[in-house]
Order: structure tokens, then sequence, then C-alpha cells
């Protein structure tokens, strides 16, 4: 890439960046499955928080194959998979004391998520 | 912070002088330019801003094969308004009802809607915001004055990939008569983060 | 990684603060380093994940004790130095000089 000039910024903030990726890679689940987050503590970067390790949830979305930013970092390759849009129940996340109806949704990767 | 006081000069912080020593190495080097430095700048600080997601919300609530299609395929949608492309390259709009509340957080770092919204603002990259959203959203909302019923479902969306989520808000009632310009005048920038609900004018059509 | 950084669910970090009619930079600096960072990340030597990372790796003591954009610079001086753009004794001596320089 050559050196960032005014003229090329426009197209630059454009265009972004694609985390996306053109392969054909089978996803490992499919929205409505049950899944468990895996208890992974990588000394890396990782984009699966502590709070929801262990923790079970349901596939709500796919989002298709997406880079993997845990081994991107390392500078160890795309390792293209699917990316996910996972539900997590409140109560599943932070015990009884919180409202039963509330959630949180994450998004995970097939590498982040083990069937339930 | 350590300053530097000189005869008749002003006291520059140490991060006043780390800025000034990588950017005028980096300059010197030809890695970076100045005029190019100034447009990042002036794009983000001028031209992209929250301006812009308050008229994808106006629109949403005027012309509903456009909501639908905002819903369905966000990326699309937002981009025949010309609202695409750095952090905002997988585009998601939560949709607000009278009975669930839709929330957005990036607990890890700062992740945000920059084509829709523009850059964060401060609280939202602040540890108060990341550590408590995921696990108190109500209390959250209480600080930013939002009282939910009871029975409400509350669902906050950890950005923790590169989807970006915005918050389609409820337009609230009494709205009926206005023009989608109008409206757009009437959303607020924390209705699409999901920390505030749009308010209608008041009797005298001043903003609340 | 297990860093403060991985904040959801914790407590103590008091309440979030508001401030009306916010601007989008805070000082000349902010600025500065926002488009610094950008600036640099199209020469490609660091991909986005290893720039969070950059972040993440900041000292817990300095990454709590920071505010936003001074986690930005920190992060930027490793990434420079760590792909090899600048060498730390070359930040510092100019840092130097424009100290003597006055502002």
């Amino acid at each position: 890439m050559p050196l960032l000039t005014k003229d090329m910024v426009p197209n630059i903030l454009r265009l972004g960046g694609s985390f996306q990726v053109d392969e054909d890679v089978p996803p490992k689940f499919v929205p409505g499955d049950r899944v468990r987050a895996r208890d992974i503590n990588p000394t890396g970067h990782t984009r699966l928080p502590r709070y929801a390790r262990g923790r079970q949830g349901v596939i709500e979305r796919d989002y298709g194959v997406f880079i993997f930013p845990d081994t991107n970092a390392r500078g160890e390759g795309k390792k293209p998979q699917h990316l996910y849009n996972v539900r997590y129940m409140a109560r599943e996340l932070w015990g009884p004391e919180v409202r039963a109806q509330d959630c949180v949704h994450l998004d995970m990767w097939d590498d982040y998520l083990d069937p339930a | 912070m350590s300053g530097h006081t000189h005869d008749g000069g002003t006291e520059l912080s140490d991060i006043e002088l780390r800025v000034r020593a990588l950017e005028s190495l980096l300059t010197e080097k030809g890695l970076v330019e100045p005029d190019a430095l100034n447009e990042l700048i002036d794009t983000y600080e001028t031209k992209i801003g929250p301006r812009n997601g308050f008229k994808v919300v106006a629109r949403a609530w005027t012309d509903p094969d456009f909501k639908k299609r905002l819903l369905e395929d966000a990326n699309t949608a937002l981009a025949e308004m010309g609202y695409e492309g750095r952090q905002g390259e997988t585009m998601v709009v939560l949709e607000n009802t009278p009975k669930i509340h839709n929330m957005v957080v990036c607990t890890l770092c700062s992740c945000y809607p920059w084509p829709v919204l523009g850059l964060p603002p401060v609280w939202y990259k602040s540890f108060p915001y990341r550590s408590r959203a995921v696990i108190d959203p109500r209390g959250v909302l209480k600080e930013f004055g939002l009282d939910l019923d009871e029975d409400v479902e509350v669902r906050v969306w950890d950005s923790t990939s590169e989807v970006r989520y915005i918050v389609l808000p409820e337009r609230p009632p009494g709205t009926e008569e206005m023009s989608e310009e109008e409206l757009a005048g009437i959303v607020n920038r924390n209705s699409l983060i999901g920390t505030a609900k749009v308010q209608a004018p008041s009797a005298k059509g001043e903003s609340a | 990684m297990n860093g403060v950084h991985d904040m959801g669910g914790m407590h103590g970090m008091g309440p979030i603060v508001l401030e009306e009619d916010e601007p989008v930079f805070h000082a000349e600096w902010e600025r500065r380093i926002f488009a610094l960072m950008r600036a640099m990340s199209v020469w490609e030597r660091w991909n986005i994940d290893m720039s969070r990372h950059a972040r993440e790796r900041i000292p817990p003591a300095r990454y709590l004790g920071s505010s936003y954009y001074e986690r930005f610079l920190h992060s930027l001086e490793t990434l420079l130095v760590e792909k090899d753009f600048l060498t730390q004794e070359e930040i510092e001596e100019r840092m130097a000089e424009l100290a003597r320089e006055g502002a």
C-alpha cells in the first residue's frame, strides 16, 4: 500500500476493511442450535469475553464467513470460519438475581463454540 | 503528567510532546502526509456524525419499504444513503418496540458504527459503561434517565466482532404530522445506541 | 488475554459521566493521534486485531489510568516500534529535542 495522501482518504474510508471472506466454509451450527462457549484462556488476543466462557446460549443468526481475530492478531492467518450472533440469558451469565427476561447477545466464531 | 517550562514558553505535557515527536518523525520519513492527516480529522470532526443516523431513523419511520430493507439487509439500505465504509462494513439494525429494548456496547474496547454515527462519545468508551452495560443494563439506563417497565425485555448487544449495531428507536406518539426532515430533527444520538428514547416535541413545537 | 480490558461485568468503575454537547476531540493532540493511527494502518504492517491486542497489552495500571486517546498513543507507539517503523531511541531523542526547543 502506498503512502496515504489527502485525495485517497475518502476512498480508503468508504471501502473500509474487508473482514468477510469469500470462501465456502461449512458452518458448525445453524440458528436455533444450543451452544456452549468454550472455556479458553489464550494469552494472546481473543474476542471471547471471560463473562461468557463456559456459558450456554442459542445461535440467533449466522453472519457468514469471517476472519478469525485470534489467529489474525498473531499473524497466523485469517482461518476463515462462520461468525454467529449468540443469545445468552442474563441469568445464565449473572445468576438468579437479574431479570429473567433480559439477555446479552455476543458475536462468536465457530472456534469459540461447542454444541451444548 | 510532567511538564516542561521554558522562559516565556508554554508548557507541553509529556503526551503532547510524544504525539508531536511521532508526527514529526513519521512525516520526515515520508510515512504520513500532513494533508491526509488533516483530511481524516476534518472528515470525522465535521462530515461524518450522528446526523447520518437521524436521517436513517426518520426515513425508516416514514418509509415502510425502507424500514423493511433496513431490518433485513442494513448494509444495502444504508449504502443507498451513502452511509458505508470504515467500521460499518457489516451493519445490523435492531428495532426497539414497546416490549423489547435493545442496547449496544463494546465491553472489550469501543467498537461503534462510524459511518452512521461518527466517532463514539467518551461515555460509550468509558469503563463504567463498558463494565456495567452487560451486567446491569437497567441501572445504566436509569443513569441516562430512562426507566423501563418491568415487563420490557432488555437485550444488550456486545460488539465482539466487526459487525456493527445500531438501534432503530420507537417513533414517539404525537409525531404523525411531522415530515421526514422534521423527524430527523427530533432524533438523538443516544437513542441509536439504546441509552435513550426519542421524545416528541412539546405542545409548543419545541424539541424536548 | 485475560487482561483488564475484558471488563464486562466488573464492578467499581464508578458512575457514567455525561458531557453536554461533547466535542469529537477534546484536545489538538487527540486529533493528531487519531489521524496518525488511521494513516499508519494503511501501510498494513499490522491488522486491526494486532492493533487491538497492542492496546490490551498496555500494563493494567496504565490502562486503567489512561484516557481513551492516551491508550491510542501508547499502543501506536508500541506498534510503530514492533513493526520497525521507528525505534524507541529516536522517539525519546525527538521528544527531548522538542522539549528543548519549547512550544
